[in-house]
């Protein structure tokens, strides 16, 4: 969908000698940073730690950062987990389910005398083999992938059920207490946070520096034309699945340390903020684009935020409303940016070549827009009219 | 253009052989359903109680009449995931109402409100969807968090109880007609009205258009913009009307009333072999999938198969319903395209040439 909204090359504008070009490329070059969906998302964390502190003199505190910081890993894992899924354009709604089903297996090994840590390690293995089952149904039969996501996470639920019958496991070994709740080194910051940040780096560099990111990509952006340049589409679809399924685990693993309680049930209330996340950190619902460290800054915003609507005096509830709100806001802003910039685009587009812009490519071009951000480089995407 | 979405080939469809009429997916499903209530008659006894048929009836009931909404959408390549939220909200704002209002006015507002708190929730889902551009999946996720929010600020933690109710809204959950309970009745109204409308009318033919093909149904001349937002308030609509028969039948309405309902009706729909691409399946089919579905769970909780087993069951049969519905798809489009309706082939065959050229 985005190859529709930019340009085909051969086709730029041509550059005019005009005086005021140097000056507006590099107003360009600043708006086109200023403009990413990153740069929001970290002014937005700023105003509400700087509306929270204010409010409230504890919201700063190591304690309360610390909290915040424990209370967002396993969202946080979830979350890094489903966003290459959503950018190759699918959609996993089992990781919570898989979270059920890994920490419920891990702690049934664990009760029968087996090592907590080999019992953790069989869980990922697990999970990545739930992940697969997921990928292997959807690309080889073809099928959407939210409905068969949205049957194994009945299935997988009901096996973790069944597994436990409605009982709880608890009191799992200090290791595993203090690798989930634990500071590092002695400190206050934690262990989980710390293991958190190392994984998403590793997503980061997996998702953006690799071939492997370039085929989500190509995948998400035009499954069609990806399958035509020779990407491996379907190896790439089901390894995203696979990631995804591990992911929950390593969420299984962190949210057992953390609660020190293994429920059938456990965590299924973190699905939706898990893809909450993914979408606030600007990956687009229709694949094709996002960043790995969009999401991460998601994560801190939506904690920052729960915290903060918290020391204001909001109740739960009103808390989820007031998320459900900043979505919507998030989601609509950032396509109102894309539509005024591919407008200001289109004008130009419009002078150097004297094409009629159609109402067809304007609706296109508005549907893209989220996605049109990332792909555009400030040389190719900005220049005035002069 | 326009003619085959006018006029969907309704008098081609007379042509009935026997091999055409096991081709539609609605008698498919319809024998599934006869063949599993005969062995289920006649193997579990506690199946053929009349209290266990009628709770079965009515539950199904309210599920297809907001899976008939849900089906609107999906034909359109959207999706609702607010529905449950839409269905408790009115649920819990009508019922609170009703327990200070009587007479007459009570029964207006127990018509009217439902259904008025419906299409406004509706609309605010349809114009993030068609003119904020949000993709539906995230915007009803929004909304599903906004509404079944407010449900819990409206209530306040409070709840409203089947002693506040008027008798006539209890009573309608146990009055019958020709042996099949009200709410029956009330589901297959719906379901005739809207296989009429999807069938017949332009209005619904623009909504499979869109679904077959957004791009070509644009090209059409096809507002839709406008259909997006209308499919999403029918939804909207049809889901508050499910929490008037959710007050009815429960009584009680809580907080939490309806959460968790919207994947129920999802299931039914796709069970009822409603395509998540869009463009194929039938509000019939979906009321018909709901049935399925909720018929299967009473049977496996009859057999005391453990309630953890059953959810198991469940997605296990929405994979397979889906899979199977793919494969079907396949097999019939191999020799000719003739899966869906023939307008619809006919439409998709016209709008190829026109995109090519």
């Amino acid at each position: 969908m985005s190859t529709v909204a930019r340009r085909p090359p051969g086709t730029e504008p041509r550059r005019s000698s005009s005086r005021g070009d140097a000056a507006n490329s590099w107003i360009n070059v600043a708006l086109h940073w200023i403009t990413r969906w990153e740069v929001g998302l970290c002014l937005l964390i700023v105003i509400v730690i700087a509306g929270s502190s204010a409010a409230s003199s504890n919201f700063l505190t190591p304690f309360n950062l610390e909290t915040m910081a424990l209370n967002a890993t396993v969202l946080g894992f979830l979350a890094l987990g489903v966003a290459p899924v959503i950018m190759t354009g699918d959609i996993d709604l089992s990781i919570a389910s898989t979270l059920a089903l890994c920490g419920v297996v891990m702690a049934v090994l664990w009760q029968h005398g087996m090592n907590i840590w080999v019992a953790a390690g069989l869980a990922i293995i697990l999970g990545g083999i739930l992940g697969l089952v997921n990928g292997l149904v959807v690309v080889m039969f073809e099928l959407p992938s939210l409905a068969v996501t949205l049957g194994s996470m009945s299935t997988y639920t009901g096996i973790a059920f069944l597994i436990l019958q409605g009982k709880a496991i608890i009191n799992f070994p200090a290791s595993l207490v203090q690798l989930g709740s634990g500071g590092l080194f002695g400190s206050d910051f934690p262990i989980a946070s710390a293991i958190l940040l190392i994984c998403a780096a590793i997503l980061a560099f997996v998702i953006h520096r690799t071939a492997f990111g370039k085929s989500v990509f190509a995948i998400g952006g035009n499954r069609q034309a990806a399958r035509f340049s020779g990407v491996p589409v379907a190896r790439t679809r089901i390894l995203v699945f696979v990631i995804a399924g591990a992911f929950a685990a390593l969420a299984a693993i962190f949210y057992l340390g953390n609660f020190d309680t293994a429920q059938a049930n456990m965590a299924a209330d973190q699905l939706l903020p898990a893809i909450t996340a993914v979408i606030l950190g600007g990956v687009s619902a229709y694949g094709g684009s996002g960043t790995i460290q969009g999401v991460v800054l998601a994560l801190v915003l939506l904690q920052v935020l729960e915290t903060g609507l918290g020391v204001a005096g909001l109740s739960g509830q009103e808390q989820t409303i007031s998320v459900g709100i900043l979505l919507i806001i998030a989601i609509s802003g950032g396509a109102a940016i894309g539509a005024v910039r591919n407008r200001f685009r289109r004008r130009e587009h419009r002078s150097s070549i004297a094409l009629p812009a159609t109402s067809e490519t304007e609706e296109v071009s508005q549907t893209a827009s989220i996605n049109v951000e990332d792909h555009s480089t400030p040389e190719e995407g900005y220049k005035s009219v002069p | 253009m326009n003619a085959p979405l006018v006029r969907p080939g309704l008098w081609e469809r007379g042509r009935f052989g026997l091999a055409r009429l096991f081709r539609i997916r609605e008698v498919g499903l319809i024998s599934i359903v006869v063949i599993v209530s005969i062995v289920a008659a006649i193997s579990i006894p506690a199946f053929r109680n009349g209290v266990n048929l009628r709770e079965l009836l009515n539950n199904a009931a309210v599920v297809a009449i907001v899976a008939i909404g849900e089906s609107l959408v999906l034909l359109t390549r959207q999706i609702d995931l607010s529905v449950g939220a839409i269905l408790g909200l009115s649920a819990f704002i009508t019922g609170s109402l009703l327990g200070q209002l009587g007479g007459i006015g009570g029964i207006l507002v127990a018509l009217l409100l439902p259904i008025f708190i419906g299409i406004v929730l509706g609309s605010i889902n349809g114009v993030l969807i068609s003119f904020a551009r949000m993709p539906a999946i995230i915007a009803t996720l929004a909304t599903l968090s906004i509404y079944s929010g407010l449900q819990v600020v409206v209530s306040g933690g409070s709840q409203v109880y089947a002693y506040q109710l008027p008798t006539w809204l209890s009573q309608l959950y146990t009055t019958s007609w020709l042996g099949v309970g009200s709410f029956v009745w009330i589901a297959v109204v719906w379901v005739v009205l809207f296989s009429f409308v999807m069938r017949i009318l332009r209005w619904g033919r623009d909504l499979y258009a869109m679904g077959s093909n957004p791009e070509a149904a644009r090209y059409m001349a096809i507002p839709t913009r406008r259909r997006t937002i209308q499919a999403f308030v029918v939804c909207g609509a049809l889901a508050g009307f499910g929490g008037l028969l959710y007050i009815a039948q429960y009584g009680n309405v809580d907080a939490t009333a309806g959460a968790g309902f919207e994947l129920t009706v999802i299931a039914g729909a796709v069970v009822g072999g409603v395509s998540l691409f869009g463009g194929s399946g039938s509000p019939l089919g979906a009321a018909l999938g709901a049935v399925l579905l909720l018929e299967i769970e009473n049977v496996l909780a009859l057999l005391k198969i453990s309630i953890f087993a059953q959810q198991t069951l469940q997605g296990v049969a929405i994979i397979s319903a889906v899979a199977l519905y793919a494969v079907l798809m396949r097999r019939s489009q191999q020799p000719a395209t003739r899966n869906r309706s023939q307008s619809d082939s006919d439409t998709s065959q016209i709008v190829k040439t026109e995109v090519q050229q």
